[in-house]
C-alpha cells in the first residue's frame, strides 16, 4: 500500500454525488441545445437577410400621364447605369400570372387585366445596393416606380431573430442560475456533514485556501464528468437534427458548444470556492 | 512562551468563564491544568491553540498578540501548536499513517523527506504495527497515542493535552504522561488538563488550578 500519496480527506459519501451529477448533466444539455438552437437559427436568419437585402424589386406602376410602357425604357436605362447591380430581371407577364395566382385563383386572371411591371434586381457580389438613392433616381425618371426593399419582411425576420437570441439567452442564465443553486446547497450540505474534519483541519494548521481546495476538487471532477456527458448528449441530438438541417452536423457548428462543459466547470469552482471561503471567514 | 494579561472569558451574556486572569507559560515549562468540571479548563486551553478569542485582555502565543494576527498567520502559528483532545479527533475515514502525518502534509512537506521521520515516530508510539488500521478498529490507549503522534509529528514548541488519560486505564494514563515528559525534556512546552490526581502527585510539575474562573498557581506536589 503507497503511504505517499495523498488521502481524500473529505469522505466521498458525504459529499453530494449522483444527485448533483444527474442535474449538471440535464442543465448542460438544455445548455448546449439552447445555444445550438439559437446559433442556427441567428445563422440562418443570416443568411436570408443577405438574401434579402442583396435582392429587391422594381416596380412600375401606370400614372395619370404615363403608361407602364412608356416608363419602362428609362427606369431600365437608370437600373443599367447603376453601380453595383448584378442582375437585372424584367418579369413575363407569365411569370406575373404565377406570382399572382395563388392569391386570385388559378385561372382568374384574363388578358385584359392590368398587371404592373416588375423588375427584379440583384446586388453584384460584395456590392450593397444604395436603395434610397436608388428610389429617388427611378421616381425622378419614372413617376410610377416603386423600389421595393422588402423592408417590413426583413424587420420581421431581424426581430425574430434577436427573439430567439434574446429567449436562448433567458434559457443559458435560467440553466446557469439553476445550476449554481444545485451546487451551492451541495457544498453547504458537504461543509455541513464535514464540520468535524473541518474543525481538525483548522486546528492543525490548515488554511482556508487549502480546505476550500478540497471541496473544489471534489465538485470540479463531478461538475466535468457530468458536463461532458450532458455535451455529448446535445451533440448527439445536434446530430441527428442533421437529417434535417444539415449544418447541425458540421465541425464548426458543433464546436460552438465546447464552452459549455468549460463553463460549468467555470461555474462549479467559482461558487464552491467563493462559498467555502466564506463559511470559513466566519469561523475563528 | 504562553502570556495571558488581564484575560476574561465569557460565552455571550452568561457568566465570565476567566476572570483577570493573569498567566505567563515560560518556553520549556511543563504545567498541569487541574480544577473541578465546568471551570473553564478546556476553554482555557482553547485560548492557548486559538479556537477561542477572549473577552477581554490579551493572550500572547510566542510573542504574538492573537487578537492582533490574521488569519494566515493564526494558521501558521497553529502549525507551532500540538494539540492532543480528550475526544481525541481523529479522522474515522484515513488510516492511522494518514491521521498522523496529515498536519506534515497540510504544512506543504514533501512525502519524501518525512516519510521515515513518521514510521519512527509510529514505532516510538507503539502503533508501528497498525499504520494502514483506521481509529474505529484502535483501543482508547492506541488512538490517543495516535493523536499524540499527530500532535507531535510537526516538532511543535507548544503541545496542549486536554485530559489527556482521561478515556484510558490507569498504566496506560502514565505511559502517556511519560511520552509527553520526554518530549518537553527536548524542550517542547507542555500544558496538561486533567482530573487525575495521581497524575500531578506522581510527576512533579507545577499545576495551575482553575477555580471560580481565578487561577492559583501551585508548585509541584511531589
Amino acid at each position: 500500500m503507497s503511504r505517499q500519496k495523498p488521502p481524500q480527506l473529505l469522505p466521498p459519501q458525504s459529499l453530494a454525488g449522483p444527485a448533483l451529477s444527474a442535474v449538471t448533466m440535464v442543465m448542460c444539455f438544455l445548455a448546449g441545445l439552447a445555444l445550438g438552437c439559437a446559433l442556427l437559427a441567428d445563422r440562418a436568419a443570416d443568411r436570408w437577410l443577405a438574401r434579402a437585402t442583396s435582392a429587391m424589386s422594381v416596380q412600375i406602376v401606370e400614372t395619370a400621364r404615363l403608361s407602364v410602357d412608356d416608363q419602362l425604357p428609362a427606369v431600365m436605362r437608370e437600373l443599367q447605369a447603376t453601380p453595383g447591380l448584378g442582375e437585372i430581371n424584367l418579369l413575363s407577364r407569365n411569370d406575373l400570372v404565377a406570382l399572382l395566382e395563388p392569391w386570385l385563383g388559378t385561372g382568374n386572371i384574363g388578358e385584359d387585366m392590368p398587371l404592373p411591371v416588375l423588375i427584379e434586381i440583384t446586388a453584384a457580389p460584395g456590392a450593397k445596393i444604395p436603395a434610397k438613392a436608388l428610389d429617388a433616381q427611378l421616381r425622378a425618371v419614372a413617376p410610377g416606380a416603386r423600389l421595393d426593399t422588402h423592408g417590413q419582411w426583413r424587420e420581421t425576420l431581424q426581430s425574430t431573430a434577436r427573439a430567439l437570441t434574446l429567449f436562448a439567452a433567458l434559457v443559458l442564465t435560467m440553466v446557469t442560475l439553476a445550476t449554481a443553486t444545485v451546487i451551492l446547497f451541495a457544498t453547504r450540505a458537504g461543509l455541513l456533514a464535514n464540520v468535524e474534519i473541518l474543525n481538525v483541519l483548522h486546528q492543525i494548521g490548515a488554511q482556508d485556501g487549502y480546505i476550500s481546495r478540497r471541496f473544489e476538487a471534489h465538485f470540479m471532477r463531478t461538475t466535468a464528468r457530468a458536463a461532458l456527458a450532458g455535451t455529448v448528449l446535445a451533440l448527439l441530438f445536434f446530430y441527428a437534427l442533421g437529417a434535417l438541417v444539415p449544418e447541425a452536423r458540421q465541425g464548426d457548428f458543433l464546436i460552438h458548444l465546447a464552452p459549455v462543459p468549460l463553463a460549468a466547470l467555470f461555474l462549479s469552482w467559482q461558487v464552491t470556492r467563493r462559498y467555502v471561503l466564506r463559511q470559513l471567514k466566519a469561523q475563528l | 512562551m504562553i502570556r495571558f494579561e488581564n484575560l476574561s472569558l465569557r460565552y455571550e451574556a452568561g457568566r465570565d468563564i476567566l476572570a483577570q486572569v493573569n498567566l505567563d507559560i515560560p518556553a520549556g515549562a511543563f504545567r498541569f491544568l487541574t480544577g473541578p468540571s465546568g471551570a473553564g479548563k478546556t476553554s482555557l486551553l482553547k485560548l492557548i491553540f486559538l479556537a477561542h478569542a477572549p473577552s477581554g485582555g490579551r493572550v500572547e502565543i510566542m510573542g504574538h498578540d492573537t487578537g492582533q494576527i490574521g488569519r494566515k498567520q493564526r494558521a501558521l502559528l497553529r502549525r507551532q501548536i500540538g494539540v492532543v483532545f480528550q475526544d481525541f479527533r481523529l479522522i474515522d475515514h484515513l488510516s492511522i499513517f494518514d491521521n498522523v502525518t496529515l498536519p506534515l502534509r497540510i504544512a506543504g512537506e514533501k512525502p519524501e523527506t518525512w516519510h521515515d521521520n513518521a514510521l519512527e515516530l509510529l514505532n516510538w508510539v507503539g502503533l508501528g504495527n497498525h499504520l494502514d488500521a483506521h481509529p474505529a478498529t484502535l483501543s482508547g490507549g492506541e488512538k490517543q497515542r495516535a493523536a499524540i503522534a499527530r500532535a507531535v509529528i510537526t516538532r511543535p514548541q507548544i503541545i496542549i493535552a486536554d485530559e489527556p488519560t482521561g478515556n484510558v486505564d490507569p498504566q496506560m494514563g502514565e505511559r502517556l504522561v511519560r511520552l509527553l515528559v520526554e518530549l518537553n525534556k527536548m524542550g517542547t512546552t507542555i500544558v496538561v488538563a486533567t482530573h487525575d490526581r495521581h497524575l500531578w502527585e506522581n510527576f512533579a510539575f507545577p499545576r495551575l488550578h482553575l477555580e471560580d474562573g481565578h487561577i492559583h498557581q501551585m508548585e509541584a506536589d511531589a
